[in-house]
């Protein structure tokens, strides 16, 4: 019988601050080229050339073209942005819209903190994206719908987290030093209590942007988010999806393209996680 | 002499799970008096900390009322209260938690001072005259809470109490996070502040140390269980007391 083990990780904060030099830059580069896309784009992404369809990877294109002839490597770049702004969009939706309702329900308590936290519960109960898909459904589709129905599904886990930060702000010495200051609640929620409990929340969303782009891309996929033709991963892979045995690039590109995005930003969360854990941090004078 | 606070009946009745109340404070009436200092003693659990969070108003409670300069508080809320915190400001016994992490102490010292309407550079004046007079310098303005030490930092805490102008502070187990030392530089600094403030600056002092309250204060309540066991002169009570709980008090000290 083995007997259980505390493996314990020690990291050196160096090597933290490296890996979070490495993939911050790689996010960063990430994000900027998804704002100069239409610029980096070799060919038009929505050019259809139906003489040159299903072309293989060549130098002229990289990642060949598509059924309609269009350049892969032009709407994978050109994606980036749909894939990338809607996502960002999401949770900082969902970061915003969760904290604020967390801090009121840690805040006010009482019969406030009931209701909101049983609604909340309620959206806890649903499994996630079959929850999302029927929203989508409801509302059609659309990358707008989409990205409504996975923050429907999403802002209860911030709310959490927002909430049972305040109740333990609510009980420390400096909130009540602010209230004997005369503070106002507005002025000690935003002074006080969102910089104390920014850190876990922020740490969370960035751990988020991975997971929702995949699900963004889910949707799309399923028909239930980007329309085409707009360029989208999700719905770039369900569009050429018939053809993978055919032309495999057309489907894996943006498959790719999804996982390395992906990858990054969870890269980046946990960094940031490890980097943000006072386990971790040196202790100050 | 006047009366600045006066406490009347103050009860707190915990409401515990099962219908198990918890009574902390029981009906207890004492006032304070223009620029005296009033100690409260008494062991971990009488009720002490109870009380002045009911008179600060950081709980509410049960039943009683509390009135500071003639004005009943008990149940003032929203703008009121926070006025009223002009009037009466408290230090507390862990002056590095007294801080936001978050913001200098200089940020801590104005805030009331910034609530009362007043810009910021005349705040960071009064602040900074604050500060002087308890022995800090204006760098402390721009320090955060763990760049300083447990002394410095009280130091700091009474700044801002003090800084709006109170009629009534309440040193909340003040000095017993600190050691030996630094104990006795926080009460010749209360001392200092009293004698330069004249008869306005009256002090509650709640305290667990009796030699020290002997010392300091110019009259004592000795609390047990949420009552008032014992008052008046320190220097009596320690001599010669009448109740059974404050002589073990006592014995227990010497």
């Amino acid at each position: 019988m083995s007997t259980p083990t505390i493996r314990k990780q020690k990291v050196k904060r160096t090597s933290m601050k490296t890996r979070l030099i490495i993939f911050g830059t790689l996010a960063a580069l990430l994000l900027i080229g998804s704002i100069f896309s239409s610029h980096l784009t070799p060919y038009d992404p929505y050019l259809q050339d139906l003489s040159n369809a299903k072309a293989a990877p060549s130098m002229e294109h990289l990642l060949g073209t598509d059924r309609y002839g269009r350049d892969m490597l032009s709407r994978v770049i050109i994606g980036s942005r749909t894939s990338i702004y809607s996502t960002l969009l999401l949770v900082a939706i969902i970061t915003a819209f969760g904290t604020a309702i967390g801090v009121i329900c840690g805040w006010f308590g009482k019969w406030i903190d009931v209701i909101l936290m049983r609604i909340s519960d309620m959206f806890l109960a649903f499994p996630g994206l079959v929850f999302a898909l029927a929203v989508a459904g409801v509302l059609g589709g659309g990358l707008h719908n989409a990205i409504i129905a996975l923050a429907a599904i999403s802002w209860p886990k911030y709310a959490r987290i927002a909430r049972s930060q305040t109740l333990a702000q609510k009980e420390t010495v400096y909130l009540r030093a602010a209230k004997l200051s005369g503070s106002s609640t507005v002025k000690i929620v935003f002074k006080h209590i969102l910089p104390n409990i920014m850190g876990p929340i922020l740490v969370t969303s960035m751990l988020d942007i991975g997971t929702m782009m995949m699900e963004l891309a889910g949707l799309s996929f399923l028909g239930l988010g980007a329309k085409p033709p707009t360029a989208e991963w999700g719905s770039m892979m369900s569009d050429t999806r018939s053809l993978i045995t055919i032309v495999p690039w057309v489907t894996l590109a943006p498959g790719i393209a999804i996982f390395i995005s992906v990858m990054i930003f969870n890269l980046l969360g946990d960094t940031i996680r490890d980097y943000a854990d006072p386990k971790n941090r040196e202790v100050r004078g | 002499m006047e009366k600045v606070l006066e406490v009347n009946n103050l009860t707190k009745i915990f409401r515990g799970k099962d219908k198990q109340d918890f009574t902390a404070v029981s009906h207890i009436d004492f006032c304070l008096y223009e620029g005296e200092c009033l100690g409260i003693i008494g062991e971990s659990g009488s009720g002490k900390s109870t009380t002045v969070n009911m008179i600060t108003r950081l709980i509410e409670p049960t039943d009683g009322n509390v009135i500071l300069e003639g004005e009943d508080i008990t149940h003032i809320k929203g703008k009121q209260l926070r006025s009223m915190y002009k009037k009466m400001q408290m230090v507390f016994q862990s002056p590095i938690e007294s801080f936001d992490p978050r913001c200098t102490l200089g940020d801590g010292i104005t805030e009331s001072l910034r609530n009362n309407g007043l810009s910021k550079k005349e705040a960071n004046q009064v602040a900074e005259k604050v500060l002087k007079q308890c022995g800090l310098d204006e760098t402390f303005m721009g320090r955060y809470p763990h760049e300083v030490s447990g002394g410095q930092c009280q130091r700091a805490a009474i700044a801002r109490a003090l800084a709006v102008g109170p009629s009534v502070l309440i040193c909340d187990e003040a000095t017993s996070a600190l050691d030996v030392t630094i104990q006795k530089e926080i009460i010749d600094l209360l001392q200092s502040l009293r004698a330069s403030q004249g008869k306005k600056l009256s002090i509650l002092f709640i305290c667990h140390d009796v030699a020290l309250v002997q010392n300091f204060c110019d009259r004592v309540l000795v609390m047990h269980d949420g009552v008032i066991v014992e008052q008046g002169n320190p220097d009596e009570i320690v001599k010669n007391p009448k109740d059974d709980y404050t002589k073990k008090l006592i014995e227990s000290v010497l």
